[in-house]
């Protein structure tokens, strides 16, 4: 490959203020959206009346107690995969690491299904036990890579996590299966979906998100630098490891939570981050801004194909973003050159 | 290798006492090494010499010792598994009773529940596990990598998603088998274009099926979420891969599949053989590379396709079957009836576990699959750098 003086010049980007700005009237847009098409009977119009504050009791009551909580809860669930996903590669420093592939999402879950067969109820552990399923499936994922130069081969990562997701779905499936009580508290949580949760759910993972959200802000400097190189980092004036169990953590809280709600779902952190990327080149801090917002527009966006496209009956969220998402994990790996982070 | 070889030629005449029992009246049968042209063509060091001569035409076959003691030992443990299936049930029955209810003596009751209803499932369970592990044996020879097997590049959830349109009615209206096979073949086609190589050492090429099997899967869920639910319910068993749904007309399809798929699996084993060393070593060793590798990556995709027709994705057991072979018989050559051995015993055992663990609730063999087979899968992908056996 030649490389000519003018390739190595860095890209011209658009600023991040115009960028945010054009993503944040996109989620707008998708937030009406997602108001406004349901799989139900209340047609555009009439939910459309319902926003404005008229129309029928029936289209005020989907609209405000149906799709409302939904939408919210679909860009809370959006937001900390998108920027979970972001997280972890940053500090993996591998383009295909995302909590669903990697098994995090699958080790919440499985957390999940243990603590309600242990008697927990279902309705108050579950965001704390979610979480720590969680950090224990990142804690796990950084071991591996640490293995035998895994983490130098980001494929071989993907395997390892796909294989762990595989092994963890298994456990769950079989808890499931010997206690029927647990399952059927869990059943329409396990397949991954924003279909009937309440704005109480919201409630509960808000204050992990807050928390998340400050560590993150916190990290983002670090994480830059460590993209550079432990050595620099370290000449810069930060503690690596530090970042890197912050980080962990701040992934955890928000793949803990969004499972919490919305069950497993993979694939989001894995196309949010490189869309970012895309739009705003390598610099993480960049990258996690943008998927903060572009991870509530690829959920609510998948969340509404998910109502349509075999309406009256709804599918999994997680089909759908399987779809979107599959593609985009051939393609990164088929790049002849991976994106190195 | 080369000191092998060498050792070969002082090694003691074979002793090849087992060839002398077999004799047929147009094969006159010699048991003696002095047959042979020239000492050199002494067999090598471990295996048995068969040779006979047909009016003047000489042939002869070597038997692995090593791998036909394991073979051997197969078979006896999969025998004990077989009969342990027969016997163990909400009815059961002493090891005496379930033989005697196979070979249709005794209680009629234990007749009935035996040959009607536990020998069906067993022969399901043998046949699929057979087929899944020599599916899963050809495709990591030829793509000269442990990992790769059907089940994780994708082609079980292809042939999942075929075979549960098929159930459901969607689309074309052809049985099960014919569509898993459709899908199975949809699914290699995508991965091995998208690949863009067979996947020789190449990690890239498992994460390029992984994304395809991650397409399949959701597309199966789509299938099952348009559907009535007793529909939806009735494919069920066909994604996480259960004995429990095996229908007649697919095990028939499977059984003459497996038969001719040993026969062309054994056919090609000289060329597997050889095709574990680089390309140019194969071709110079005198293999069309490229013909046999799509000869063995049809019989794989063939026999995955119908053994998922049979009992869903049970991917694991192309992996742990292959693996149980290769660790038994010697590094010689390809395992593959011991893979085959290995793998219908793997299968009849986790269902047979799945059965037992939590009766009356019975998990789907998939399941039980998965939980022994990803410590192990992990295990070979994070192990230290594999170095050569001598």
């Amino acid at each position: 490959m030649t490389t000519s003086a003018i390739e190595l010049q860095p890209k011209a980007r658009a600023p991040l203020a115009t960028l945010l700005l054009a993503l944040l009237t996109g989620l707008a847009l998708v937030c009406l959206a997602s108001l406004l098409l349901g799989a139900g009977e209340v047609g555009p119009a009439e939910a459309w009346a319902a926003i404005r504050g008229d129309g029928t009791a029936d289209a005020r009551f989907v609209v405000e107690s149906l799709r409302l909580p939904r939408t919210l809860i679909g860009v809370a669930v959006g937001a900390a995969l998108g920027l979970a996903g972001a997280l972890i590669q940053a500090v993996a420093r591998n383009p295909l690491a995302e909590p669903g592939l990697l098994g995090v999402s699958a080790g919440s879950a499985l957390a999940v299904a243990v603590a309600l067969v242990l008697g927990a109820d279902a309705a108050t552990l579950r965001v704390s036990v979610a979480q720590i399923g969680a950090l224990a499936g990142c804690l796990f994922v950084l071991a591996v890579a640490r293995v035998n130069g895994v983490g130098n081969d980001p494929v071989r990562l993907v395997l390892a996590g796909a294989i762990l997701s595989g092994l963890l779905g298994a456990l769950t499936s079989m808890i499931l299966l010997i206690d029927q009580r647990s399952a059927d508290d869990i059943r329409f949580w396990i397949v991954g979906s924003l279909a009937g949760r309440r704005l109480d759910d919201l409630g509960a993972i808000l204050p992990s998100l807050v928390v998340a959200l400050a560590l993150v802000i916190a990290v983002a400097r670090p994480l830059a630098a460590l993209a550079l190189g432990e050595r620099v980092a370290v000449g810069l004036g930060h503690r690596p490891r530090w970042t890197r169990l912050l980080t962990v953590v701040a992934a955890a809280l928000l793949v803990g939570a969004a499972t919490a709600v919305a069950g497993p779902i993979a694939f989001v952190g894995l196309v949010v981050p490189f869309a970012a990327r895309a739009l705003a080149g390598p610099d993480v801090r960049r990258t996690l801004w943008l998927s903060l917002i572009l991870g509530p527009i690829l959920v609510l966006a998948a969340d509404i194909v998910s109502r349509r496209l075999v309406a009256p009956s709804e599918m999994p969220l997680g089909v759908v973003t399987a779809l979107i998402g599959a593609p985009v994990l051939v393609a990164v790996v088929r790049a002849h050159r991976m994106p190195a982070l | 290798m080369t000191s092998r070889s060498l050792s070969c030629a002082s090694a003691p005449p074979p002793s090849v006492g087992a060839a002398t029992t077999m004799t047929t009246s147009t094969v006159s049968m010699t048991a003696s090494p002095c047959d042979s042209p020239s000492p050199a063509a002494r067999p090598p060091a471990g295996t048995w010499q068969l040779t006979w001569r047909v009016r003047d035409r000489r042939g002869s076959v070597l038997f692995d010792r090593r791998g036909t003691a394991a073979n051997l030992g197969l078979v006896v443990a999969l025998a004990l598994a077989a009969i342990a299936s027969l016997c163990a049930g909400s009815l059961p029955l002493s090891p005496l009773a379930a033989l005697q209810g196979l070979a249709g003596l005794g209680d009629p009751m234990n007749v009935f529940v035996v040959r009607e209803l536990r020998l069906s499932r067993l022969i399901a369970g043998l046949a699929t596990g057979a087929a899944f592990a020599l599916a899963g044996c050809l495709m990591q020879t030829l793509a000269r990598n442990r990992l790769a097997t059907p089940g994780i590049i994708g082609i079980d959830n292809g042939a999942t998603a075929f075979a549960v349109a098929s159930v459901l009615g969607v689309g074309v209206g052809l049985a099960p088998p014919p569509m898993a096979l459709a899908g199975a073949v949809t699914a290699t086609v995508i991965t091995f274009a998208l690949a863009s190589d067979i996947g020789t050492r190449g990690y890239r090429f498992l994460v390029a099926g992984i994304g395809v099997g991650a397409i399949f899967g959701a597309l199966t869920q789509l299938l099952l979420a348009r559907v009535a639910i007793d529909a939806a319910n009735a494919a069920y068993p066909w994604t996480v891969g259960s004995l429990n749904a095996r229908d007649g007309a697919s095990l028939v399809w499977l059984e003459i599949g497996l038969a001719l798929g040993l026969v062309a699996a054994l056919w090609l084993k000289r060329d597997l053989a050889c095709l574990r060393f680089a390309d140019s070593v194969a071709t110079g060793l005198g293999v069309r590379v490229k013909r046999s590798r799509y000869a063995a990556l049809g019989v794989s995709i063939a026999l995955t396709g119908l053994a998922v027709a049979v009992a869903g994705p049970v991917g694991m057991v192309a992996l742990i079957g292959p693996e149980i072979a290769r660790q038994l018989s010697s590094s010689r050559g390809v395992p593959l009836v011991g893979a085959a051995l290995a793998g219908a015993l793997v299968m009849v055992s986790a269902d047979l576990v799945g059965r037992l663990l939590v009766a009356p609730i019975e998990v789907p063999v998939g399941i039980v699959t998965a939980i022994v087979g990803a410590p192990f899968l992990l295990w070979i992908l994070l192990r230290p750098a594999a170095r050569f056996r001598h």
